[in-house]
Order: structure tokens, then C-alpha cells, then sequence
């Protein structure tokens, strides 16, 4: 099963990654945002991958803390990261206008 | 005009699209090379963090198993007639010291004057006698089950647990000692054949130290013929080497602690340690070699974990080795080979976590582990040396009381094991806990006692817990 989570894993990283390459290429990124963007989805993977080894375990309340605490991290920084590309790339919109 | 240049544009707002593309050139080009660097330097960091961490991981090699002034002057090996488990074993021992019973009555009526008298020889033979009762951990199942792993380890060394020396299979013959010595090349491959050995057997880990005279007993006491054996004149060879091997149990029967079930889990790692040991043994005398192997019996099992570079003592007065914590039984393997390469102690950083951490304390049912700050090299739940004589005095650690802990054995009817339970090194081998072992082996002190925290929250470490009693029943669908 954690065999499994780990090629589910894999893909998803890839995913992340394909996303990540299509927004740069669309979006203006700084290290800031970029930072964000990385720690969010990192986040969001640690997540998956600790919750499965928690409840295989068998310690399943170590898994729902594992959600709450790390998806909701992972949530909170993707939004406000999101936010920051959006402004960013109004305000220089707006300047090159 | 692309967003990027807009980005690094010059002030000049005449400049002509023809005028400005070399510099659009050069400014993208330094970009590339800034990010490149900026990747570059996160990899480079990542690695030498990653490096870095897996070396703590390892352990920092120490001179010795405490810090420099970290034994008293007083020192003296411990007299095997003063280990708890020794002296309730032995009705010479009860007889001749009849006023330790007297103190500790008199420590336990004044911290609760209903307390019923306890007599350590008396209360240790009825300990496996108490009536089964309809509760998770108390039940006739359970006692089955701690029963079933009691008789090999009994079949196999009748007394070792309570540190009877040379009995059973880790008996002292010698005569098997092949005539012909093996010769090894170098001693990394004389090393390497002890560890492929002990693995063979199933040992959990493997270290080699020298030998060294201020972790044995001295006395040892043989409770069968009640008397003192000494290591000069009843040892039959001048031992060089110790061999340690750790014998891991199982997480979710220590889980259950300190239920009878969880007792099922311990004699059964008693038995492969005292059949791992006595293998050792024999296949040292095979070598042609002397070599007497033991389990609790002859020397500090835990101070030789830590000489054999295998863990760190604990605030539980366990071993807490990396992947397993102190969920392991340990043996001891004393031989005259010296053809090694020997391990060193090493920090894990288990001294700075138990600093801020004491959950084994708040956890253990008799109260018996120290709550205090700092190790130290006496122990501090009393100033009366007299009601001390249980403890490895002079050196630097934290000195639990032995007694009470013993006494919480009589009355729950099996060992306990709580302390091993509750601590948070104690985690299935998943590879999220190798996470958390990676950044408190780097992380400063107040982040342990978040860990604590964390670890509570997350479920972690819970004792006297039905629950995990019948969890423990249902892990039969696993195998
Ligand atoms: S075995 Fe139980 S009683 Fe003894 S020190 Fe550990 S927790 Fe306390
Ligand atoms: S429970 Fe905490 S204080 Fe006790 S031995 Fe484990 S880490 Fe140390």
C-alpha cells in the first residue's frame, strides 16, 4: 500500500511539476512566489504520504492531524501565494499599459 | 515588449525597439544566470543540510559513555546484590538486609499512610498469581498469551532476566572452544562476520566494544547457591571484547502497556535474546575463542548498548537505539577475540530530548522516573544514601527508583513497560517518524518539547489504554 502511495506520489510531483513549468511560462514569478508555490504543493504531497503511513500504522487519529494540519498549511500558502502572483501580474499589467 | 523586460527596463523611454534588444539580451541572460545560481545554491544547500543530518542521524562519536566529569570519583562497578530484580530473587539477600524492606515501608507510608506493607521477596513470588479479571489486558486471553512467551524464555535461561549469571543455554562451558583459531584478514572483516552472524540470528543491531570493568557487576551473584561469583577468579577467561546485539519487540503488544499482554512481547524478546546470545557465543567458540554469552545477567546491558555505539541512555533508564527507540531487549556477548573494529559511543541527541520530554515520568503508573531538569551523577528522590543502595551511583544520568517500579510490577501482575510505551523515539518503522528523528536530531531544545506536545496530539504514546489492547487483538490480519 505505502508502495503504492509512493508511485501515486511520483505521478502527482510530475503533475505539480507540469503545472508549475505552465505557469511560469504564463505568469511573472518571483522567488517569493515561487517559494510559495513549492511549499504549498510540497505541503500538500507531505500530506498524502503522511496520512497513508499513519493510518497503515494504524494510528488513524496521527492521520486526520496529519490532514488538518498539513492540508490546511498547504491551503493557506497556495491562496495567499496565489494572491501575490494575481497582484503581481495585475500591477504589471497595469504598468505596461 | 515583453512582460520580462518591462521587468528591468531602463529609465529611458526613448530607446528605440531596435536599441533596446541587445540589452533585453543581456538582462535575460542574467536572469538565466541569477536563477541558475539561486537553484544552484538551494541544491547545494539541500544536500549539505541532507548530509548534515543523515551524519547526526548516525550519531557524533563521544570519548565516553557520559561527559568528562560525568563519573564521580566514588565510582564503583555495580554490586550485582543491589540490582532490584537480584535481591527479590534471593532469599539470602531479603534475609540479610531486612532493613530495606523497613525504609522503603516507612518512604511509602509517609507518602501515603494506607499503603499496604510490601515485601520485595514475598510480593515478587505471588506477582504472577493475580486472578484474571473482565478487562482488555487482564483477561484469561491475555494471560495465555504472556504465558505462552514465558515458558521458551524460562526453557531456554531460566533466570537471566533477573540477572542470575551463566544459567541455562548462556551457561559458561567452555569446552566446545574449537582447537584451531580462524584467521581473519583484516579486522573490518572479522567485524562484518560478527554483525552478518548476528543478523542470522535476527538481532535488530550489532555493535562491538572493548571490554570495560567499570559496567559489569562486581559482584555477581548467583541466587541458585547464593554466592558472590567474582570476574577474576570465576569468569574462565579474561574477556576483551563485548559483542552487544539488540532484540526488537513488538510496537503494538509494547503499545498495550502495561497490560499483561504487553508482557508477551518482552519474554518473548527475552528468549531471543538469550538464544541470540548463547548462538553468539557458540559461534565464537567455533572460531576458536572464548566467549560466555547474557542477557540482563553480569554486566549494565544499557551502558554496553552505549559503548557499543548502538543507542543512548534514556530518562526511562532504557536504551534508546535509532528506528526503534527502547523497545529492545538487549544482550551481551563477553569474549577473549579482540580482532575488531570497535564502536564508539554516540550522541543521538537522546540526552537533550529527554530534558524537555519527560513523558515516560508523567507516564509511569509508580512515579518512579525522575521529573528532574538535568542528569545527574546521584540519584535525587532522596537524600538517604541508605534508601539509594538500587541505583548505579556516581554517574551521570537520570536515577530512577528501581523500587517502585518493581513494587508497580507485583501489584499489576506482570512487568510494565509503560515508560517504553509512552516515549516518543518509540514509533513503528514508517517512514514519516525517520522524518521527525531527522529534524530533532538538528532542532534546538523548546522544539522537543513541542514534539512532546505534537506527539500527545497526534495519538502517539498513550498507556492504560483498552483500546490498544484490543487493536492489538486485531493485528492478527495483518499476518
Ligand atoms: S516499567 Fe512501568 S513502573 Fe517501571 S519505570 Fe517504567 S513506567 Fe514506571
Ligand atoms: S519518554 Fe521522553 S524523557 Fe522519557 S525516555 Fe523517552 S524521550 Fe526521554
Amino acid at each position: 500500500m505505502m508502495d503504492l502511495t509512493w508511485y501515486l506520489l511520483g505521478v502527482l510531483t510530475g503533475i505539480s511539476a507540469l503545472m508549475l513549468r505552465y505557469l511560469a511560462a504564463r505568469m511573472q514569478l518571483t522567488l517569493v512566489t515561487w517559494g510559495g508555490l513549492l511549499a504549498g504543493i510540497g505541503a500538500l504531497l507531505f500530506c498524502i504520504a503522511w496520512a497513508v503511513g499513519a493510518y497503515l500504522e494504524g494510528v488513524p487519529r496521527a492521520a486526520a492531524m496529519g490532514l488538518l494540519m498539513f492540508v490546511l498549511g498547504g491551503i493557506v500558502i497556495l491562496t495567499v501565494t496565489a494572491r501575490l502572483i494575481a497582484k503581481q501580474n495585475r500591477d504589471q499589467q497595469g504598468g505596461a499599459s | 515588449m515583453s512582460q520580462e523586460f518591462d521587468d528591468n527596463h531602463t529609465p529611458n523611454n526613448d530607446t528605440t525597439e531596435s536599441v533596446s534588444e541587445p540589452v533585453e539580451h543581456v538582462d535575460k541572460g542574467k536572469r538565466t544566470f541569477l536563477k541558475l545560481g539561486v537553484a544552484g545554491a538551494g541544491v547545494a544547500a539541500a544536500t549539505a543540510g541532507g548530509a548534515f543530518i543523515a551524519h547526526k542521524l548516525e550519531g557524533t562519536p563521544m570519548d565516553d559513555i557520559v561527559p568528562p566529569d560525568g563519573i564521580a570519583k566514588d565510582f564503583k562497578p555495580m554490586d550485582q546484590r543491589n540490582l532490584i530484580l537480584t535481591f527479590a530473587g534471593s532469599e539470602a539477600l531479603n534475609k540479610k538486609h531486612p532493613e530495606r524492606k523497613e525504609l522503603f515501608n516507612k518512604v511509602l507510608k509517609k507518602e501515603n499512610p494506607d499503603h499496604p506493607e510490601f515485601d520485595f521477596r514475598k510480593d515478587y513470588k505471588a506477582m504472577r498469581t493475580r486472578p484474571i479479571r473482565d478487562e482488555p489486558g487482564y483477561t484469561q486471553l491475555d494471560k495465555a498469551l504472556q504465558m505462552s512467551t514465558m515458558s521458551t524464555w524460562k526453557y531456554v535461561s531460566h533466570n537471566e532476566g533477573n540477572g542470575q549469571p551463566g544459567d541455562g543455554i548462556l551457561n559458561w562451558d567452555q569446552s566446545s572452544v574449537a582447537k584451531q583459531k580462524y584467521k581473519f584478514d583484516s579486522k573490518n572483516e572479522a567485524t562484518l562476520a560478527i554483525k552478518s552472524a548476528a543478523r542470522i540470528y535476527g538481532a535488530q543491531a550489532c555493535g562491538i566494544a572493548r571490554f570495560d570493568r567499570r559496567f559489569v557487576y562486581e559482584p555477581m551473584y548467583d541466587m541458585a547457591k547464593e554466592e558472590t561469583l567474582s570476574w577474576d577468579k570465576d569468569v574462565p577467561f579474561e574477556p576483551k571484547s563485548v559483542i552487544v546485539m539488540l532484540w526488537e519487540m513488538d510496537y503494538h503488544c509494547i503499545a498495550t502497556a502495561p497490560a499483561w499482554t504487553a508482557d508477551a512481547t518482552v519474554a518473548e524478546a527475552y528468549t531471543r535474546q538469550a538464544t541470540g546470545a548463547a548462538q553468539m557465543a557458540q559461534f565464537l567458540k567455533g572460531l576458536g575463542h572464548h566467549a560466555i554469552g547474557a542477557g540482563n545477567d553480569m554486566a549494565n546491558s544499557v551502558a554496553y548498548g552505549v559503548l557499543a555505539g548502538l543507542g543512548e541512555g534514556a530518562r526511562n533508564g532504557h536504551l534508546i537505539a535509532p528506528e526503534v527507540g527502547c523497545r529492545v531487549r538487549i544482550s551481551k556477548v563477553f569474549t577473549d577475540f579482540d580482532f575488531f573494529d570497535y564502536a564508539q559511543p554516540r550522541d543521538f541527541g537522546v540526552k537533550s530530548f529527554c530534558e524537555h520530554c519527560k513523558r515516560c515520568a508523567t507516564s509511569c503508573p509508580s512515579k518512579a522516573i525522575s521529573f528532574d531538569d538535568k542528569p545527574s551523577l546521584y540519584p535525587t528522590y532522596s537524600d538517604n544514601k541508605e534508601d539509594t543502595w538500587n541505583n548505579l551511583s556516581g554517574l551521570y544520568k537520570f536515577h530512577s527508583d528501581a523500587k517502585k517500579c518493581f513494587m508497580f510490577w507485583t501489584q499489576n501482575g506482570s512487568g510494565c513497560a509503560a515508560c517504553i510505551a509512552a516515549c516518543p523515539y518509540n514509533k513503528p518503522d514508517f517512514w514519516h517518524h525517520r522524518f521527525i528523528d531527522a529534524q530533532n536530531v538538528i532542532a534546538p531544545g523548546w522544539v522537543h518539547s513541542i514534539m512532546r506536545e505534537m506527539d500527545i496530539v497526534f495519538g502517539y504514546g498513550n498507556v492504560a489504554d483498552p483500546e490498544k489492547v484490543k487493536k492489538f487483538w486485531k493485528r492478527g490480519s495483518k499476518v
